[in-house]
Parts: structure tokens; sequence; C-alpha cells
């Protein structure tokens, strides 16, 4: 359907090219009184449709239709066809070659533009996992060791003691299952390359789901709201946003040192749903600003507070999630000091 | 004192296995434990469990099929144990008879919470609608059904027809996550393209009506991309 669509509005554009190129030449025949030009303006013609239309058909026509154009109205015999003079054949046949090297070069470069996106997913992925295997360790290691020592020291140690190192491999363990449920989410898209399986989502039920998630996790971080109060509904991945929302969410309260206010806000502005969430902490270091959302940043640039670090992999996901629903995130230090991501993707008309 | 429950776990992960068995097992359940779908069956008819805890990816077969088996026979309570991936997988084991479903990894405590609410509700007459005179209580709401109103508080609620039905259907089912395709085909009786929006619109209304806002709706809980389920006081 999509591609029939295509088809038609190409050929909307080959034909309005054609008709107003060959209004042009009539005007240069009267102003300038030569015919020189004609055919250099129809191979820009034909040039033009080959590098904006997709595949060869268009192209083809507009050379045909260029080389009819030029035999019947500026060559002598003039507003009649003369199809079997050689140099109409020959002139059909550059139009021709134009028309299809336009074609391949088109093509290629459609191609290399795919890999590029491609190799730029690879990359992603390259860097998520090596942040994952070292990020891994730490929570793996304590868990290892926390569980030998009660299994080899059952009866010598206290039941306080035995309790504080189940305690820390609880704690280890969730840290590691957020960890799993980031890396799922990459996979998810993936598996689903072609396009996301977007269903049409409630703000007010998303925004709900994530706050009652995001109280499991941080039970003493207040968060504001303030989203429309009209029924808006936005198509997207639920489980995959809800993702973006606890990571952006979570990496402030690990990360925004000193915060006292943590805001979560939806404004709908042009048919685009623009979320932001701000804090009031320390800021973005400048040295890790650009980086923030391209994958790993190192241990030796994240802040050394003892805190676990898996601001690369969380906020990197974030930007993978939100460009695979064709929208765009940022983050940036605000005036009045701390942070402020947001992310925006398109949403449906809040009618009805 | 009345006997245990005998809740039958199919599950194919001993480590799983053995720490539901454990937490069943302290909490005065009588577990019984199956690794294949076939195997599942077999103790499910010879034991005729009270619950029944089933993964969806067993070994010999999926366990929707298990689901398939029974409810062919039994209304036996089935809470399924799915990996987040698959809410497809989700949907349909809702949409086939399951009761519920948790998402692994889960803590004990939301383990028990649920096979709690759903052993409840298979108590004869649940689910079946309303006795003459029953009300429905949920912290300060209450659903009178002789009169169809709605108050929380003392204050009535006015909601629209349709507004009651989908309440007082998710009311009858307190705990279990009902599906968008089930309360459509409940309510409206068959399905468009625009239903689930209709489902949504009404529920936000709904909310709107009962006073909840994000974060803390404590009458009717969100499963994003799959349904509605009403709170439980304890859950």
């Amino acid at each position: 359907m999509k591609k029939h669509r295509q088809l038609i509005l190409d050929g909307i554009f080959t034909f309005a090219t054609l008709i107003l190129l060959f209004a042009v030449n009539l005007i240069i025949e009267i102003i300038f009184d030569t015919r020189t030009l004609i055919p250099m303006i129809f191979v820009l013609g034909v040039f033009l449709v080959s590098l904006k239309t997709q595949g060869y058909f268009w192209g083809i026509t507009a050379s045909l239709l260029s080389v009819l154009a030029v035999n019947y109205a500026f060559t002598f015999p003039y507003y009649a066809f003369d199809l079997i003079s050689p140099e109409c054949i020959f002139s059909a046949v550059v139009m021709l070659i134009v028309a299809i090297m336009t074609g391949a070069l088109t093509t290629q470069l459609k191609t290399q533009e795919k890999i590029r996106a491609e190799s730029e997913m690879e990359r992603m992925r390259a860097n998520l996992l090596r942040a994952v295997s070292h990020d891994l360790r730490t929570p793996l290691t304590s868990i290892y060791g926390s569980t030998s020592a009660i299994i080899e020291n059952y009866d010598s140690l206290s039941k306080e003691q035995n309790l504080k190192l189940l305690g820390d491999v609880q704690k280890d363990s969730q840290w590691l299952i957020h960890m799993v449920e980031n890396l799922l989410s990459v996979t998810r898209i993936d598996s689903s390359k072609v396009s996301l399986k977007k269903t049409t989502v409630v703000l007010e039920e998303l925004i709900d789901s994530v706050l009652v998630k995001f109280k499991k996790r941080c039970p003493e971080q207040e968060v504001n709201v303030e989203i429309p109060d009209d029924f808006v509904s936005i198509p997207m991945d639920p489980i995959l946003i809800e993702q973006v929302l606890l990571n952006i969410l979570e990496n402030a309260v690990y990360h925004a040192k000193d915060m006292t206010e943590l805001n979560l806000k939806v404004e709908i502005k042009e048919k685009k749903a623009v979320f932001s969430v701000s804090d009031n902490g320390c800021g973005i270091s400048p040295d890790i600003k650009d980086k923030i959302f391209n994958g790993y940043v190192s241990h030796s640039e994240a802040p050394m507070d003892g805190s676990r670090n898996n601001m690369g992999i969380g906020l990197s996901v974030c930007s993978t999630i939100v460009h695979a629903h064709g929208g765009t995130i940022h983050a940036e230090n605000r005036e009045e000091g701390g942070a402020i991501f947001y992310f925006m993707l398109e949403a449906e008309e809040s009618d009805e | 004192m009345s006997s245990k429950y005998k809740i039958l776990v199919i599950e194919d992960e001993s480590n799983i296995r053995n720490f539901i068995e454990t937490v069943l097992d302290a909490n005065d359940y009588q577990t019984l434990v199956a690794t294949t779908c076939e195997q599942g069956i077999l103790m499910f008819s010879s034991h005729t469990p009270d619950l029944v805890m089933l993964d969806l990816g067993l070994p010999d077969k999926d366990g929707i099929e298990f689901i398939r088996t029974i409810r062919q026979t039994h209304t036996t309570p089935i809470i399924v144990l799915s990996a987040r991936t698959s809410e497809d997988d989700k949907i349909e084991a809702l949409d086939l008879g399951a009761n519920d479903y948790i998402t692994k990894p889960f803590g004990t405590g939301e383990l028990l919470a649920r096979v709690r609410a759903s052993l409840r509700n298979n108590r004869p007459g649940a689910g079946a609608g309303s006795l003459p005179g029953e009300k429905f209580t949920l912290y300060d709401l209450v659903i009178d059904y002789d009169r169809r109103m709605v108050f929380i508080g003392s204050e009535e609620i006015k909601l629209t027809q349709t507004e009651y039905n989908i309440l007082a259907l998710l009311s009858y089912h307190t705990g279990k996550v009902m599906t968008y395709a089930t309360i459509i085909k409940e309510i409206w009786g068959s399905a468009d393209d625009g239903s689930i929006k209709k489902l949504q619109v009404n529920m936000a209304n709904i909310r709107k009506k009962l006073g909840s806002k994000p974060g803390d709706n404590q009458y009717i809980i969100n499963e994003l991309g799959v349904g509605y389920r009403m709170n439980e006081e304890n859950m």
C-alpha cells in the first residue's frame, strides 16, 4: 500500500518536473532565440528525477519523455515527431544512460546509508557488551562471595551477619535484574528491526505504571508529576518507553548529588509528546556531557562515590529506544542548577 | 483446622522450582512439582490441586497447551510464570483462561499475594456475578450491585452505564488481570478497531471520577499493554 503511494508520488514528481522544464525551455527559446540549451536542461530534469524517485522506472520514463519532447518541440521538423533520425536515437541513448547511471548511484548511496546505520547500531551494541561484562562482574563477585561465606561458615556466623550478607545478595541481584531488563530492551529492538511493535498507550496509564515501579525501586524519592489533563494516547512500545523513563529517573537518583526535587513533566507541543525529567542536583559534568548517551561512560569519568555506575548503559539504552521510536533525546544543565533530560515522541491527536 | 491447599508447580528450572517450593511450604501450602507439561497434566488429574503455577517455557510442550487441556474440564486457578519479553504469550495465556501471571523475576511477597488472591477468587460463587444484596468494598470504594450505584465514602459517584459495567466487571474478578479483549467482549460483545480506544477513554473517565492520580491508583491497577486489574486491600 505504502509502496503504491510512493510510486504515485514519484510519478507526480516526474511529470511536474518535466512540464516545468518544458515551459522553461519554451521561455528560453523565446527570450534567447537559441536551442542549444534545451537538451542540457532536459538532461538536468532526467538527473533530478532519477535522484529523487525510487528505483529506475521513473528515471527511464523521464528520459524517454524528454527525448520525445525535444524531438517534438525543439528540433526540426517543429511540432512533429521524427523518430527515425539517427540524431534522435542517439540522444535517446544518452538520456537513458544518464537515467540509469544516476539511478544506480542513488541506490548505492541509499545502501551505504543503511550500512552506516547498521554499523552504528553494531558499535552501540559492542559498547554495551563491553560495559555490561565489566559491570556484571562486581555484583556477581559479591553474590558469589557472600553466599559462599554463608554456606561455609553457617554455624559460626551470627544471625545478624547472615542476614546482612543475604541482604547484600538480594540488593545485588536486584541490580542485576535491572541491568538485564535494559539488555532485554535492546534485544527487543533488534529482533523487530523492521518496525517496532507500537500500540496506542494512554499517557496517564504509562506514567502511573512508571511511578508505581519507581516507588518500589526508590521508595524514599518523591516525584513531582505534571501531565496534561486531556486524554492523550501515544503510539509506542510501552514496555520500552517505561524503561526509558525509569532509567532517567533512576539516573537522577544515583547521580544527581544533593538533589531535593525530581520532576517528571509531559507536554503536548505541535502533535509531539515532550517528556522531561529535571532535578536540582549537581548537574552533568562537562567532561561527560557529550558522551552521556553514547554507550559507555568509563568508571574513571563517572563520579567515584561508591554508588554503582550503570549510567552508561541505562542512558544509552534510552537513546537506542527513543531513536527506534523515531524520536529524539537530549540532556542539558538547567540555568537554575541541576540537569534536565527530555525526549520527544509523535503523539496522536487528542480528539474525541 | 482445614486441610492445606494443594499447589502444583510446573517449572523445569530446578532452582526456581526449589525456591517456590520452599516459600510455599513455609507458608503452609502443600506443594506438588512437575518438570514437564506431560507430567504436569498427569499430576493434575491424579491429585486435583487447588491451584497451578505454570511456567510457559517447558521442555516438551508450550505451557499454553497445559492451559488448553485443563480448561476443557476444570476451572482450577492457573498462575502463569512468564518472562518479561513476551506480552503476547501473557495475553494468550490469560485469554485462554489463565487467572493471573507473575513476571520473572519476582519476589516471594508478590508470589504469595497472587497465590492468596487466586485461591480467594476461586471460592464458590466468586467471579460468577453478584449475589442479591451483595456489596463490593475496597478501601473507601463501595459498589452496590443491587442499586447499580458506586460510592466513595458516603459520596455517590455518578458513572455512565458503560463505566459502571466496566467497574463492576473488574470488581467481580478482583485481583485478576482482565485483558483488553476480555473486557471488550464482556462489555460491548464484539470488538472493532476502535474498541481499545473506547475502553481506554472510559477507563480514563472512571479514574477521573474516582479521583485517582498517576502513581496513586489505589483501586484499579494498569497492566500496561495487557489490561486492568481491580486492586485488593492486602496485596
